[in-house]
């Protein structure tokens, strides 16, 4: 492991202990990192600030923009009416070329019964 | 979910568009607060249309193994991601050999029992998030701020439950130094006014 890598791994660390996502040996080991240097403990201080604010953001209202739900519904009745008027052709030409066939005495028409 | 949740459902999924429009009402705020987060305010509102239009295609493969609201959080996750793809590539921030520091905030932000943020701190930590990687970003909303158990987190992204875990982990420890960072930047802007 590089120096880069075990800061990193300290960093991890401290941070899934603030957010009191370790235990047993774990935590015990994150424990020992912040009582064997102060850094260490204002590194887990910090990170309990951010978490907060993360919470604290987290926990605000945030309303959509109407826009979006007008786009959403628009969209979809858009595709909806394509959809329906695809259909609509699609019997169209099925009829005419039924039609069609008849006309040229390739197909009689099915007998009742 | 609820009984009329799933008939709102089930109703979109006939192609039902009032069963649809009263689906998008009711979970638009998350739909926006999740891309608010993970893509920023430029991108939020595109992403959310993009969202929708993908729900409205695909309601029908829905098929209710899981709660509704895990499975628009994925397509909302996905989109975010995609839209975010150019950065997926970017690397851990490197950090200077001085272990990240963030000082006590001061006036209503100190406050830690009204746990309200000012408008300056928020955007600092906007900022800041927009420095860390996009899946570990979606990772740290899922979890810090949405607030979900990380068995639903690793279902919402795909993946295993141990890298849901090392994502939301990476993306603590790089926003943390993009935090530490900018504070420095700020106190440096500071020290150097005349």
């Amino acid at each position: 492991m590089t120096r880069e890598e075990e800061r990193w791994a300290v960093l991890e660390t401290i941070g899934a202990y603030a957010a009191g996502e370790l235990d047993g040996e774990e935590a015990r080991a994150a424990e020992r990192l912040m009582l064997e240097r102060p850094d260490h403990r204002r590194l887990a201080e910090s990170y309990t600030r951010m978490l907060v604010m993360l919470t604290a953001l987290g926990d605000e209202p945030v309303e959509a923009p109407d826009a979006i739900i007008g786009y959403a519904v628009r969209r979809a009745y858009t595709s909806a009416f394509l959809r329906q008027a695809e259909n609509v052709f699609a019997d169209l030409g099925r009829s005419y070329l039924d039609a069609f066939v008849y006309y040229l005495g390739l197909r009689t028409p099915a007998q009742p019964g | 979910m609820t009984g009329s949740e799933r008939e709102l459902i089930s109703g979109a999924a006939r192609g039902d568009l009032e069963s649809f429009r009263r689906l998008v009402q009711e979970h638009s705020d998350l739909v926006y607060r999740v891309a608010l987060r993970i893509v920023g305010r430029e991108s939020a509102q595109d992403a959310s249309q993009e969202v929708w239009v993908r729900v409205w295609r695909n309601i029908k493969a829905f098929r209710g193994d899981s709660a509704f609201s895990t499975w628009l959080y994925k397509i909302t996750v996905n989109t975010c991601l995609n839209a975010k793809k150019q950065e997926a590539q970017r690397a851990l921030r490197e950090y200077s050999a001085e272990v990240p520091y963030l000082p006590e905030p001061s006036g209503t932000d100190a406050d830690p029992e009204s746990l309200t943020l000012g408008a300056e701190r928020r955007e600092e930590l906007l900022r800041a998030l927009d420095h860390v990687r996009a899946e570990h970003r979606a990772a740290v909303v899922l979890r810090h701020m949405e607030d979900l158990p990380y068995a639903e987190i690793a279902e919402i992204l795909d993946v295993p439950d141990g890298t849901a875990k090392v994502w939301a982990s990476r993306g603590r420890a790089a926003l943390l130094v993009a935090l530490s960072n900018q504070e420095a930047d700020s106190r440096d802007d500071n020290g150097s006014r005349p």
